[in-house]
């Protein structure tokens, strides 16, 4: 379970953002998120929407302990992110559309890699490692550079990696960015997957279409606040236009007015 | 230290098998001295024996005076003398190289012999360092015809040659072998054992680091259980062990480019062996460990401030400028280790090398010196560290 209570994120802008930026506060920083609560139960996909900028990847990040809050908690299994940062990170997967892999190993290499990091012991590693290759049919080229894999297969071996020390909780940053429908497909599966193992799982996106595939909560985020929060079924239920996507941009603009 | 062992080991293997890395780390330092050694041996020996076989071309203008010295110049089957030239055009020639030297005697020569006052002769000759054996060889004969005409002259005279000598000096250098060889050799060794000590540790730095960023593989790893400063000290391990490595089979090649060279005088060859004896491999070592440290955790720095293997690469290089300079004031003559030359890093080991390898170092200063190192190293670490863990940095 992720419990966040009153998060926020501050930046600090540099000279040539600053000219960018006409949402900046006078003193030149930044909230990229503002103070948001929600909670991510087992079992169920939480899915954080949001158009680009709107804070989703860096309330994911604080989630994984990439970035430090500037105030608020961040509660995974009832462990502290921030003071407890590596015992949470042990509960946490974490896999993002842009997640690189180290092209110079290969697969096997790579997920005991993270495996060790996490701490598995080698009997559990091997069952764990087989079965995962099995599912997603990678015993062919376990062995290759991840150098000389496809992009398909790549992104097998992040799964695994990301899964391999069979994590309570799943964070997925805008997993499907850039990939083909084939591999996006197995993401979604994945997710589903998850979801079934009794994980909590919390995914962004700004694609409607994957939305309404796998939520079960939905929190629609702008400006670093949120927008909505609740089931989406909920949300399905109270919408006003006549699909998703009206509905988010109706919601979007609401907030900037 | 299991996480930071998973890490050393994972890195380790990905830098290995980085081509980059394998050059800078091991191809390079094994092959440049026994290149070095053996191409300059070779080119030096070649050349003097080129000098020494030559047949000398030398124009000679008399004026019809010391016949003998003609008569020995003819005889002379490594001489071709060129006797109807004038000075002008003799002179234009060994200019454009195409004659050795010209011997000009003024015109009352052997009058002013006989007269017992000294004949002038004029020698020219166009000298480069190349062509130095040649004016030797030159020389040594126009030495010959002095040493006759003075004895010439003592036989009139009814006097021993002897009477000439006031003063016999007799040198005596207490310097050991090792020691004058130090000061040729000892500053130009350190010097490229530095250098490889940074060459060896650049690359894996940059790519362990910034390369990790620019692949975006270091987000993943911050995810996982493992704490900043263990991710930073399982890298950390491998740039240093890839710099002080690099050093390392640098001094092996010196071994093989020595023993791969026969034309090396014996005498030389067993002074430089004594260089490679283990206590001072041992000492050489030492030194540069805390000094890799000092670098890895500069490098380390700079390459995590960095965006790309690019950027870093573009900050890192004019950093080869900042380690040169000190090792080079380190190879002029005169430059000692002291208690303040001690203090200053890589100029403290450049010259403490040159003392190890003359065997004259003192055990205060090295103390002093590794005091210095060990500090510079930890201070460095500590930075390395607050950069690492800023978020600022990670996510620039």
């Amino acid at each position: 379970m992720i419990v966040i209570e009153d998060l926020w994120k501050t930046f600090k802008l540099s000279r040539q953002q600053m000219k960018k930026r006409v949402d900046r506060r006078s003193d030149g920083k930044i909230d990229a998120v503002a103070g948001i609560s929600f909670m991510c139960m087992p079992g169920r996909v939480f899915t954080l929407l949001g158009p680009n900028g709107a804070g989703k990847t860096t309330t994911l990040r604080m989630i994984a302990t990439l970035l430090r809050p500037t105030s608020g908690t961040i509660k995974v299994d009832g462990i502290d992110v921030v003071k407890r940062p590596q015992e949470a990170r042990r509960k946490l997967g974490f896999l993002t559309g842009t997640t690189k892999l180290y092209e110079r190993l290969t697969p096997v290499e790579l997920v005991k890699y993270y495996a060790d990091l996490h701490g598995m012991d080698r009997e559990k590693f091997e069952k764990r490692k087989n079965d995962l290759f099995s599912l997603l049919d990678m015993h062919e080229f376990a062995n290759w550079r991840i150098g000389k894999l496809s992009t398909g297969m790549k992104q097998k071996v992040s799964i695994v990696r990301t899964i391999i020390h069979d994590p309570e909780i799943v964070v997925f940053d805008e997993p499907t960015v850039g990939l083909d429908v084939i591999t996006a497909k197995h993401i979604i599966e994945l997710i589903r997957n998850c979801r079934k193992e009794g994980k909590t799982v919390i995914f962004s996106t700004h694609i409607m279409g994957e939305v309404s595939l796998i939520s079960d909560d939905l929190a629609i985020i702008h400006n670093g606040r949120l927008r909505f929060l609740g089931a989406y079924k909920d949300f399905q239920a109270r919408m006003k236009s006549e699909s998703l996507e009206e509905e988010f941009i109706h919601l979007v603009q609401e907030g900037r007015a | 230290m299991k996480t930071v062992l998973t890490i050393f080991r994972k890195e380790l293997i990905d830098s290995l098998r980085d081509r980059r890395t394998l050059v800078t780390m091991i191809v390079i330092p094994l092959l440049l001295f026994p290149v070095l050694i053996g191409i300059s041996s070779r080119i030096l020996i070649s050349q003097a024996r080129k000098a020494q076989e030559k047949v000398l071309s030398i124009a000679l203008i008399s004026h019809g005076n010391a016949p003998e010295f003609r008569q020995l110049l003819r005889e002379r089957e490594d001489v071709n003398l060129i006797e109807d030239m004038s000075s002008d055009d003799a002179q234009e020639r060994i200019r454009i190289d195409s004659l050795d030297a010209l011997i000009v005697f003024e015109r009352d020569f052997d009058r002013r012999i006989d007269e017992m006052r000294p004949g002038t002769i004029t020698f020219y000759f166009k000298s480069a360092e190349e062509n130095e054996i040649e004016k030797d060889r030159i020389l040594y004969l126009l030495d010959g015809f002095e040493d006759r005409l003075r004895s010439d002259r003592f036989r009139r005279l009814n006097l021993d040659e002897a009477v000439l000598q006031t003063l016999s000096i007799d040198e005596r250098n207490l310097a050991t072998a090792k020691e004058r060889l130090a000061e040729v050799m000892g500053g130009f060794l350190p010097y490229l054992f530095i250098i490889f000590c940074f060459m060896g540790s650049m690359y894996p730095a940059i790519d362990l680091a910034a390369g990790e960023k620019e692949r975006g593989t270091l987000e993943t790893l911050l995810t996982a259980p493992a704490g900043r400063f263990q991710i930073l000290v399982g890298k950390f391990g491998v740039v240093v062990l890839t710099g002080i490595c690099s050093a390392a089979i640098s001094i092996l090649g010196m071994y093989i480019g020595i023993k791969q060279v026969h034309e090396i005088p014996p005498e030389l060859l067993t002074m430089l062996l004594s260089i490679l004896e283990v206590k001072s491999i041992v000492l050489l070592l030492s030194l540069l460990l805390p000094l890799t440290v000092f670098f890895a955790a500069i490098l380390l720095s700079l390459s995590i401030y960095s965006k790309s293997f690019k950027e870093a690469q573009s900050i890192i290089s004019p950093m080869m400028i900042v380690v040169v300079v000190p090792a080079f004031i380190g190879l002029m003559p005169g430059m000692k280790l002291t208690a303040t030359t001690a203090l200053v890093p890589i100029l403290n080991v450049s010259l403490a090398t040159k003392s190890i390898i003359a065997g004259t170092i003192k055990a205060g200063l090295l103390v002093e010196v590794y005091l210095s190192l060990v500090f510079f190293a930890v201070l460095s670490i500590l930075g390395c560290a607050k950069i690492f863990t800023r978020e600022s940095t990670i996510f620039r």
